[in-house]
């Protein structure tokens, strides 16, 4: 039985955010995205690459002890530092983790971001185009599943999609009521990379991937980087930038597998979101806005309903009656997400949960009388969950 | 059987060998616990149900259903090239163990979760052969 712990409760905070060039940027590593994002960041809290003594990076997976290379480019020593490689969980685990380490005394202010030139290294050859990725094929398994033509993310996630549609009669449609979302969002985004609103029937006519996944049911491929700077809240104060304060944190890892007893409909979300919101003292209902982790469609709603926002099984209804929207019951994913803004892993959610309580946008974009968001990120081959409850100062 | 086979050949791991060589017998094979009597695949050195050192390579039924499946439309692979769609399932095994495969001999349209399949072998080349799965 793991306790819930709450001494870090509002004790550290995210002091400022940044994102780079969204979209194709060719031209440019996924190590100068990263800095781009974090040099804004850094701008964003009025500091300097001279104030960090602290560094959480993921790198492209392929690049061994990241953060060292991210630590020579940017001329920082740290008493933290480290490379995560827990998937789109990653992200969101980075700012606790930085917490975390601030509170061991390790480290005093940190910087946690990822970038990825996704859409550049797709585009680089045919080979990676066929196989819709940029990472070598070693990485992926070489046994029980390409020699049946199983590859790729979507088609990973599908097997949960097509077991939740079994199991509660969740539909295309519900599916389709979340990329509408995003996308209206993400047309009061600038910055966004899709910038043409779609409808229910653009979305019933999207090109099938892997069933019953379409076009519009799948991420992004962008090059794009995210950044942010966590400290201590006695320290944000006195920074440039409105404190937005960690309230809690957590994951929940179902390494045993996705196909393992009912993880693909029941999902680690449930265990991280419980410990998150233990931590924080608060739960779903106090929730005001939720970044959830869109590497598909059908992530959202399983994670919706895994957060407590709805009961077991009624995630379609749910998404389905505008809930999502800026003026609904739970605005989501309010830059457009990796549906509709740009694709890294977690880390934009991040920045956007963090811009909603500093309070930058106009009406088109501020969610209303925000104090308390949740952040969630999943990866690590579908099974690793991390969620940050974020409040207002 | 084919000299011009162009489909991914698996790059078999040391734990995995026995069940390999099983399938090129045209027999499905599993591990299973001494102790707790549980089932499980992918192969391991240690039973996922209990954690007991004990493991016995034991021959599966075939038989089993459809946990969930995907269609593949698209092409990833060259070597499927003239194949798509094609539908790549989670078959749980009546033993419990949940393994990747092919569902085939059906209009992939007709494939649905808990649908009842039995394993066939498809011998892909002289020294590989994939355990695949077709309506019962
Ligand atoms: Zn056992």
């Amino acid at each position: 039985m793991i306790e819930p712990s709450t001494h870090l409760r509002d004790k550290y905070a995210i002091a400022g955010a940044g994102h780079s060039r969204l979209g194709k940027v060719p031209g440019v590593s996924a190590q100068g995205l990263l800095e781009e994002a974090m040099l804004n960041a850094l701008d964003d809290a009025g500091l300097t690459t001279r104030d960090v003594d602290g560094l959480i990076c993921r790198g492209p997976d392929e690049i061994y002890t990241f953060h060292q290379i991210m630590g020579e480019r940017l001329g920082i020593d740290a008493g933290f530092s480290t490379t995560l490689t827990n998937g789109g969980a990653s992200q969101v685990m980075g700012v606790a983790l930085a917490a975390m380490a601030i509170d061991a005394g390790m480290a005093s202010c940190a910087l946690v971001g990822y970038g990825r030139d996704n859409w550049s290294r797709v585009h680089a050859n045919k080979e990676n185009h066929m196989r819709g990725s940029g990472r070598p094929q070693q990485m992926y398994g070489m046994e029980f599943g390409p020699e049946f033509g199983y590859y790729g993310a979507i088609a990973a996630h599908g097997f949960g999609a097509q077991r939740h549609m079994h199991d509660y009669g969740t539909t295309r449609e519900q599916f389709g009521a979340i990329s509408l979302a995003f996308r209206k969002h993400a047309l009061n985004n600038p910055d966004a990379v899709m910038q043409k609103p779609l409808t229910m029937e653009d979305y019933l006519n999207g090109r099938m991937i892997v069933e019953p996944f379409s076009l519009f049911d799948c991420s992004l491929q962008t090059d794009a980087a995210g950044a942010v700077i966590v400290t201590s809240a006695e320290r944000a104060k006195d920074l440039r930038q409105k404190p937005v304060l960690i309230k809690g944190f957590g994951t929940g890892n179902n390494i045993s597998g996705w196909f393992n007893g009912d993880n693909m409909t029941h999902t680690g979300a449930i265990q991280s979101g419980q410990t998150a919101y233990a931590m924080a003292g608060v739960g779903p209902e106090d929730i005001d806005y939720a970044q959830i982790y869109d590497c598909f469609t059908y992530m959202v709603l399983v994670q919706l309903e895994d957060y407590g926002f709805c009961k077991k099984g009624e995630g379609g209804e749910f998404v389905a009656s505008g809930a999502l929207d800026l003026d609904g019951a739970l605005p989501t994913n309010t830059s457009g997400g990796q549906l509709s803004e740009a694709h890294v892993e977690g880390m934009l959610q991040v920045v956007e949960g963090v811009r909603q309580l500093q309070g930058i946008y106009g009406p088109e974009r501020q969610v209303p009388n925000a104090e308390i968001g949740l952040v969630s990120g999943h990866g690590g081959n579908t099974v690793c969950e991390s969620t940050l409850i974020l409040g207002a100062a | 059987m084919s000299d011009d086979y162009a489909k991914a050949i698996p790059v078999t791991g040391p734990e995995s060998v026995p069940y390999w060589e099983g399938a090129k017998k045209h027999q499905l094979v599993i591990q299973k616990c001494g102790k707790c009597g549980h089932h499980w695949f992918p192969p391991s050195t240690v039973c996922t149900g209990c954690g007991s050192r004990d493991i016995n390579w034991v021959r599966s039924s075939g038989k089993g259903k459809v946990f969930s499946f995907v269609v593949f439309h698209r092409l990833y692979h060259k070597g499927w090239d003239g194949e798509v769609p094609y539908v790549v399932g989670i078959i749980e095994l009546e033993e419990g163990a949940r393994m990747l495969s092919n569902v085939i001999g059906i209009p992939v349209e007709d494939v649905k979760c808990d649908m009842p399949v039995e394993v066939f072998f498809e011998d892909a080349t002289d020294t590989l052969t994939l355990p695949k799965f077709k309506p019962v």
